[in-house]
């Protein structure tokens, strides 16, 4: 260290010693090519950054220089021009045009190797510039969907901090233990949501296996490659962001209030020839709200939940560096809070959901000598979190269970009230204590890049060192007050009559660490030559190790083992003119979770592209076609994380005391003799999934930049996806130790692309575009019972694919029911008519579960899209982005979709109120109600398990198209900017989740939930003010 | 400075991926076998589901015509196929393999074991052996032709299909078993020490293999055409289609073996001298006055046989043991005197006898119930008195109250019923009251038929082999403990009449023993005079006569007969029995037949109680496909290449 600082002051000197060397003093404004003026252009002597000057705001300059001197005026979009002072003929006026960068031609996309012309890839990439990625959101997962082709996204919660999105690239390809992408972020495995989407220079992702080969078996799902922004050469630069949002409660399930509940409650109940549960006078004094303890009507959702949530983010960078050195060092601060109501004066402390976070990062690169770099990384951030005392799931639970006839929320006397067990959203909200949750990570990068033109030209060395620690640490301070039940009537005076049901619990506290650890060491060799102005030559060579430990190894040896893996890897890039391209990549990658001598996996991978718009009778006929690329790949990658245990090759014993293994020997059993048994059945030849991928693509670029697109098609096929095997034979004598072996398999495919279309109008700068990704899956063999019905097998189906019954309507009347295949063994009523009529499949004259049949397309979308449009006006700018996802089909069902699913608590939806369901003619007087078609079957209060099973009746299609984010901003005037010494000010408005069209209109389409019992994804308003000096 | 690093770091690359450090403690597969404790230890739970496996702890011991307990209701009533519940066939087929499949890995891997002896590695093979063929013998007779595990384990990677093993001809197992249980005899030891019995010795290996031999001698098995459609997914047979008279020989050569040890006998008490003459069996001429095993003169059969089974002699000092199943200690003997202890001696009162079974007994003095009838031996009305128990001639053995039809029976019958009015002695019971008390069934009696809740012997008449006198469940109460009989030798006797009796006379084999001797076996009725005559010496009856021995036909019903009677209770001998004689088919056939529990104790109207009446709530079905079990339709699906039996 002290080697290198001693290093860094020599170069300070010699810079310092360099300036005293000025002769010319030149002046001269630097002008866009419309002949506006550039603010902010950078103007340095070539070789000698510390001379330097950026323009100010009519983009005018000065510098001294020498005569021999090379001017060098850089701007960020700008072809970099070099103008010799010697060319120069008037030193106090000079005009210099500079041209804008033809950015998608020359594009250089991030890859597995370090980076590369985009014109000259064969493997399927897809950068995403940084500005489309800029929602407002914490997490960078939320702004993939929609905008990156090639990925499908699905949000689950809006919970401040676990409001990120899964992702996957071109969907879920394996029903293995990991569909995830690799995310490398600066080159080693890391998460990418906390990242700051400011700090991000560049975000590609790597699809097929030309490009993922060589992370060997860590490739199979994709890899997501980020790299954070390095310092640039030139004066100090300050960028800041405020921001502020607003999230507006998303869309949630509407239940039914009270008196409503309370009418369909008899109505239920009478339909199964019940006695009804309230009287017409009880229904009045429900209706009137006459008595607010026994029926009283509380809408749970109102009362602790907000209409919104505020949202706060601000970002400082300073940038800058000279020759020896540059630097990127940034701040961020981010914090979101909750929509829960916390009503309890009694607490001191909050009971809300909150996320706060701060980041910092600080890479620096040092030229050490002229062919030797060294950068310094680092990069983290602090969580601080808070959450109620009962769970997520609990609390939203309790939203679709509590009725608003349940309780009120104190009983008049003061207590607190429990009702069958279940407790109130409020109480569950805010008298159950409260969570912390810190969490900190760190992650540093030490690389250095040695040229080794000196033993060959073109020849580089680069060796890199990361250490990343992660840790979290939550204390729950649990407490609860004492809760009472009520009986359903009062004494002679007119009391309530209260019973306690659970004792006061003081707070108590439980405290949980968990930590990870990853050391990362990588040394690379490549070599990069064009010869003969035509022959383009690459080669790569990588070696690298990772080990990822989590510091919370509790007893289970086998599990606190580190996570190593060791790899070699290597491509080789032959490029004739730029014209006919080939590459070869491999990996041979190791993981310590095999067997020794079967760690290793070579991992190859051929690609080839052909740029038709290279070729010059191309060029004569179709000039227009600026740039056309055919290109192909074929590869394997592999997946080396296994569900379940770790080592599964290993056999493990255990002692096994008890009567059902162990046996007594001796006359009488005399003699005990505890048994041993195998606990684990080791697999031998175990080794990692394979997947198989081709790609077909082509890149576009029509009329010069006008009109641009990619288009993508792939096949992936997975094979020896490890997994239990839970259909033994018998005689195999392993049925109950369920071995585990590689032996599933799967294929996916489909298409991914984006297209663009760029034009200036006079003064207006327009873009359009549109992406989108289609991906269908088929599962091979997911080792099922060999001679199982072939619907009822996951083999030839969609993996994830939606299975229920079909339904056929509702039964019309009894003769209906006689008729029809007997449905006795789904029943837990007698079958009556306006019960759900199922589809007898297999002929068999009864429904059973052999009746049950792959219906619909599965959870998670098939298709994700995207589409929107950017338009620049002077100052002004626009964008709209319009995001959407289809092939989904998802089931409703539980406390909400099915009436009264819990009896007594048990919520039924305001729609079921107001919508047609069906009425026994008895009950409302005329057969109309008695419609086959009706939206809703006969009502049942409790769970009527002949309708409320998974069935056609509940599929419900989850596509959904959303107007995702609306983006309008302002660039203040550089004049006005001038004066407070600011370059650039922008004021922003940012909608996201604006509006979402969807056939399924209940709650929010896009998570999961069959019964809309989760914290729904808010719709976000937010302004912002981002400036730089 | 990274590069320096990366230098460092670098070097120890072919160490990095190595994991083995830390197994290095963990028990592995390896190391399983690396201890005597572990091998112990793997030994004692490969022999962990021999109870289930078979006989003494299965559903089978009431569903045949002789036992009737509730439970057996469904299956009774033919009221199970593939899909429905079955949880026998799963359970079987689950637990058999996984007990083959220990079984095997130990004797692979024995060897690996530095703490054993190679005499001790020998033995522990050898009990591996045995309890694998007993695996094998239980799912065999259950199902009849099975799949046949590699003895050196299968690829747990491989595909389902592959994993899916055909079911193999019924000779190709009974072959390899044979051989196995040859090999287990040769290591074996002749004797245990008693901390050690339920580990199987010489005589066990070789009692199960003439168990065997004999089931695959059987009509079932041999030759029988009805099962010509037993067959692979080739349309292999697996089922010999022709009979082979050469499988009664290597039967009869496999139990002449078990003789040949010289170490069984059948265990006798001498009577004591203060037993009254009318409790001995009838002066016979022939046998009263000589000796065992020519004669019952220094035998009291009562005592004799009802001391094998009630605790009175234990296991280990019993001459007649070959083999228990110690699992469970006394536990799986004393369930039966549970759930035969009547309810109001704190019993479940659960388990009837059959009238067949009854009629099976015979007269003290060797007739034949039907025998009896036409000559006017035996009475079907009437009732003792407290006097007739007492004079010469009266009613030996019977309290007053007592239904005539009961009296003069065999000894055997007294040590094994519970008929309507016996006593239960329950000596242990601390009060008065529960000692010594004579128990009836009649209808609405506490421990007769209440009401409509047949929760009583559904015949009206009980069970009491494996009762001991002390055994009582009321305050004070205890069970003496008893020795599971799994293989005695009186059932070895039994295989050897039976297999030379269905030899053509005249012709002699050679088989070759498993000492790689010849034994020489032919017809010969000196020889199954022999093995048989102890057996009725010892009951108190008399010895078959010549005619019967030499005519095989008269001797078949005569042997099926004496192992109806001998072995009641035992093993679920019956039910397999049937099956094997392809006998079930009319004798499963026959209404259930018992006393009528619907009766009371009226004076007018008792008599009706004794009439053998339908055990209306039993229906009794079988029809041909019921010989062999069905596999259960998860099993079919999970292997491709098993073949259901046929029928089902």
């Amino acid at each position: 260290m002290k080697k290198l600082l001693i290093l860094m002051l020599l170069c300070l000197v010699h810079i310092a010693v360099m300036a005293q060397n000025a002769a010319i003093h030149i002046k001269g404004v630097v002008q866009d090519p419309y002949g506006d003026p550039v603010t902010g252009a950078v103007v340095v002597v070539k070789n000698n950054p510390g001379l330097g000057s950026t323009t100010d705001i009519d983009g005018q300059f000065k510098i001294k220089a020498n005569k021999y001197d090379v001017l060098q005026i850089t701007y960020l979009g700008f072809k970099t021009l070099d103008l010799p002072v010697v060319n120069i003929k008037d030193p106090n006026n000079v005009s210099v045009k500079i041209e804008e960068e033809n950015q998608k031609v020359d594009e250089v996309v991030v890859t597995a190797s370090g980076s590369q012309k985009k014109k000259t890839l064969t493997g399927a990439f897809t950068t995403v510039e940084t500005k489309h990625l800029n929602a407002p959101t914490g997490n960078l997962s939320n702004s993939l969907g929609g905008v990156v082709p090639g990925i499908i996204t699905q949000q689950l919660s809006g919970e401040p901090g676990e409001n990120k999105s899964e992702f996957w690239i071109r969907g879920i390809s394996t029903f293995g233990a990991n569909a995830s992408a690799l995310v490398l972020v600066d080159g080693v495995e890391r998460s990418l949501n906390e990242i700051p989407v400011e700090d991000i220079e560049s975000f590609s992702v790597l699809k097929d296996a030309s490009a993922t080969a060589i992370y060997g078996q860590r490739g199979a799902n994709g890899v997501v490659i980020i790299t954070t922004k390095k310092g640039s050469k030139g004066k100090v630069r300050i960028n800041g962001k405020i921001h502020y949002g607003y999230n507006a409660t998303g869309k949630l399930p509407d239940y039914a209030n009270a008196y409503d509940y309370a009418r369909l409650a008899n109505e239920a109940r009478l339909a199964r020839y019940q006695s009804p549960l309230y009287t017409d006078e009880q229904l009045a004094i429900i209706q009137n709200g006459l008595d607010p303890d026994l029926y009283p009507n509380v809408d749970w959702q109102d009362l602790m939940l907000k209409d919104g949530a505020s949202q706060y983010r601000a970002q400082l960078s300073f940038t800058g560096g000279s020759d020896a050195a540059t630097y990127y060092v940034s701040g961020a601060y981010y914090k979101e809070d909750g929509i829960y109501k916390s009503h309890s004066k009694e607490n001191k402390y909050n009971t809300n959901s909150t996320y706060e976070r701060y980041n910092y990062r600080a890479n620096s690169v040092m030229t050490i000598t002229p062919t030797t770099n060294l950068s310094v990384g680092i990069g983290g951030y602090l969580i601080n979190r808070t959450q109620p005392g009962s769970t997520s799931a609990d609390i939203w639970n309790a939203f679709s269970q509590y009725t608003p006839l349940s309780t009120p929320r104190k009983w008049s006397t003061g207590q607190w009230p429990i009702v069958n067990g279940k407790k109130t959203p409020e109480f569950l909200l805010t008298q159950t204590g409260y969570k912390t949750i810190w969490q900190n990570k760190m992650e540093t990068n030490v690389t250095l890049d040695q040229k080794l033109d000196f033993i060959t030209k073109g020849l580089s060395f680069s060796g890199s060192f990361a250490f990343d620690t992660w840790n979290s640490n939550t204390i729950t301070r649990s407490k609860s007050p004492e809760l009472w039940s009520a009986q359903n009537y009062r004494d002679g005076y007119g009391n309530l009559i209260l019973k306690r049901e659970q004792t006061i619990q003081a707070m108590t506290q439980a405290s949980q660490t968990s930590g990870t650890r990853r050391y990362y060491l990588q040394a690379k060799l490549e070599y990069e030559r064009l010869f003969a102005q035509k022959h383009q030559v690459n080669g790569l060579l990588m070696v690298y190790q990772e080990e990822n430990s989590d510091t919370n190894l509790g007893s289970n040896i086998l599990e606190s083992i580190p996570k190593r893996n060791l790899a070699y890897s290597g491509q080789v890039r032959y490029g004739y003119k730029n014209r006919y391209l080939t590459e070869f990549n491999f990996g041979y990658t190791g993981s310590e979770n095999f067997e020794k001598g079967k760690q290793f996996g070579f991992f190859p991978a051929f690609s080839a592209g052909w740029v038709v718009s290279e070729e010059p009778f191309v060029q004569k006929l179709a000039p227009w076609l600026s740039f056309f690329k055919i290109r192909g790949s074929w590869g394997r990658v592999g997946n080396d994380k296994l569900a379940g245990q770790r080592f599964p090759y290993i056999s493990l014993i255990s002692e096994t005391p008890d009567a059902g293994s162990s046996y007594n020997w001796g006359q009488f059993g005399s003699n005990h003799v505890n048994g041993y048994r195998m606990t684990t059945v080791g697999t031998p030849n175990l080794t990692w999934e394979v997947a198989t991928k081709w790609d077909l693509g082509i890149d576009w670029d029509l009329f010069h930049g006008l009109f641009t697109g990619t288009i993508d098609y792939f096949h992936d096929k997975r094979t020896d996806i490890f997994m239990k095997r839970n259909n033994m034979p018998l005689s195999t004598g392993l049925a109950d130790q369920t071995p585990m072996a590689n032996v599933g398999a799967m294929e996916s495919y489909g298409v991914d692309g984006n297209i663009a279309f760029n034009k200036r109008y006079g003064e207006v700068n327009l873009t359009l575009r549109a992406n989108l990704t289609y991906q269908n899956t088929e599962v091979l063999d997911m080792d099922e019972a060999a001679n199982e019905l072939w619907y009822r097998m996951s083999r030839g189906f969609r993996q994830g694919q939606t299975r229920g019954f079909i339904a056929l309507g509702l039964f019309k009347d009894q003769a209906d029911i006689d008729q029809s295949p007997s449905q006795d063994n789904l029943a837990n009523f007698p079958i009556m008519p306006g019960d759900i009529k199922y589809k007898d499949v297999n002929g068999d004259g009864v429904i059973t579960e052999d009746d049950i049949v792959p219906i619909g397309y599965k959870n998670a979308p098939g298709i994700m899209y995207g589409f929107g449009l950017s338009a620049s006006w002077r100052g002004w700018g626009l964008n709209m982005l319009f995001q959407g996802a289809g092939k989904r089909d998802f089931f409703v069902g539980g406390n909400g979709p099915h009436a009264f699913h819990d009896g007594a608590t048990g919520n039924i939806l305001q729609r079921m109120v107001v919508e047609d369901r069906w009425i026994p003619a008895e009950i409302s007087g005329t057969t109309a109600t008695e419609n086959p078609n009706a939206l809703w079957p006969r009502l049942t209060y409790t769970n009527n398990s002949n309708n409320n099973r998974n069935s056609t009746f509940w599929l419900k299609n989850g596509r959904y198209l959303r107007f995702k984010n609306l983006e309008i901003t302002y660039d203040l005037p550089r004049k006005m900017l001038q004066h407070i010494r600011m370059q650039s000010m922008r004021l922003g408005f940012v909608g996201e989740n604006l509006f979402t069209w969807s056939p399924f209109k209940w709650w929010d389409p896009e998570g999961n939930n069959e019964s809309g019992n989760a914290y729904p994804i808010s719709r976000t308003f937010s302004f912002y003010v981002n400036f730089s000096i | 400075m990274p590069a320096l690093m990366a230098g460092m770091a670098f070097t120890s690359c072919s160490d990095y991926l190595d994991v083995d450090k830390y197994f290095y403690d963990q028990m592995t597969l390896d190391s399983a076998f690396s201890k005597r404790q572990y091998v112990e230890g793997w030994l004692s739970n490969a022999f962990e589901p021999i109870d289930q496996l078979a006989e003494s702890d299965g559903i089978t011991r009431f569903l045949s015509d002789d036992i009737v307990k509730y439970d057996g209701h469904d299956l009774q009533n033919g009221n199970y196929s593939a899909s429905t519940n079955n949880g026998r066939s799963e359970e079987l087929l689950y637990k058999g393999y996984e007990c083959i499949r220990k079984a095997s890995t130990l004797i692979n891997n024995v060897d690996r074991c530095p703490e054993l002896t190679s005499s001790e590695k020998e033995d522990m093979k050898g009990q591996m052996r045995f309890v694998r063929a007993y695996a094998y013998w239980a799912l065999l007779r259950h199902f009849g032709p099975v799949p046949l595990v590699p003895e050196e384990g299968l690829d747990v990677s491989l595909s389902y299909e592959k994993l899916s093993l055909p079911r193999v001809p019924i000779d190709e197992t009974v072959n390899f078993l044979d051989n196995d249980l040859k090999i287990a005899a040769r290591s074996l030891p002749l004797r245990r020490t008693v901390n050690n019995m339920g580990h199987p010795t010489r005589g066990a290996a070789l009692a199960l293999r003439a168990r065997l031999l004999l089931w695959a001698a059987s009509p079932l098995m041999n030759g029988n055409k009805d099962l010509f459609n037993v067959k692979d997914k080739q349309g292999r047979q697996l089922v010999p289609q022709e009979y082979d008279e050469a499988k009664w020989a290597k039967a009869a050569a496999a139990a002449k073996e078990v003789m040949n040890l010289g170490m069984y006998s059948l265990y006798t008490i001498e009577p004591d001298p203060t037993t009254p003459d009318y409790e001995r069996p009838p002066y016979n001429a022939e046998y009263s006055d000589k000796k065992f095993p020519d004669g019952w003169a220094d035998v009291d059969p009562y005592l004799s046989y009802k001391s094998i089974f009630d605790g009175t002699i234990q296991g280990s000092k019993n001459p007649e043991l070959i083999f228990t199943r110690t699992k469970t200690g006394g536990g799986q003997t004393n369930y039966w005197v549970k759930e035969s202890m009547p309810r109001t001696l704190s019993g479940n009162n659960s388990i009837g006898v059959s009238q067949k079974q009854v009629d099976a007994y015979l007269m003290d003095n060797g007739q034949t119930v039907a025998e009896a009838k036409q000559s006017g031996y035996y009475r079907e009305d009437g009732f003792t008195t407290s006097a007739s128990a007492l004079n010469e001639g009266g009613a030996p053995f019977l309290p007053a109250g007592v239904s005539w039809q009961y009296a003069h029976r065999e000894p055997r019958f007294y040590a094994s019923i519970a008929y309507c009015g016996s006593i239960w002695k329950c000596l242990s019971a601390s009060e008065k009251g529960y000692r010594n008390q004579q128990i009836f069934y009649y209808r609405d009696l506490n421990d007769g038929k209440q009401g409509f809740k047949e929760d009583c012997p559904l015949t009206g008449i009980g069970f009491k082999k494996f009762v001991n006198d002390e055994d009582a469940y009321t305050t004070g109460g205890y069970t003496i403990d008893k020795t599971e009989p799994t293989f005695r030798y009186a059932e070895i006797l039994c295989i050897y009449a039976e297999a030379l009796n269905e030899l053509t006379s005249g012709k002699e084999y050679s088989i070759e023993g498993y000492n790689n001797e010849p034994v020489l076996v032919k017809r010969d009725a000196a020889e199954m005079r022999a093995a048989m005559k102890p057996i009725r010496m010892r009951a108190g009856v008399p010895d078959f006569s010549d005619i019967t021995y030499n005519d095989p036909e008269l001797m078949r019903a005569a042997i099926k007969r004496e192992r109806q009677v001998e072995f009641l209770g035992e093993n679920s001998f019956r039910y397999y029995d049937l099956r094997r004689w392809k006998d079930a088919l009319i004798e499963e056939n026959q209404p259930f037949m018992g006393c009528n529990i619907n009766i009371s104790n009226d004076e007018s109207r008792v008599q009706q109680f004794y009439r053998p009446t339908v055990v209306a709530s039993m229906p009794k079905v079988f029809i041909q496909k019921m010989y062999l079990w069905p596999f259960t339709t998860d099993e079919l699906k999970r292997n491709v290449n098993l073949t259901q039996n046929p029928g089902w």
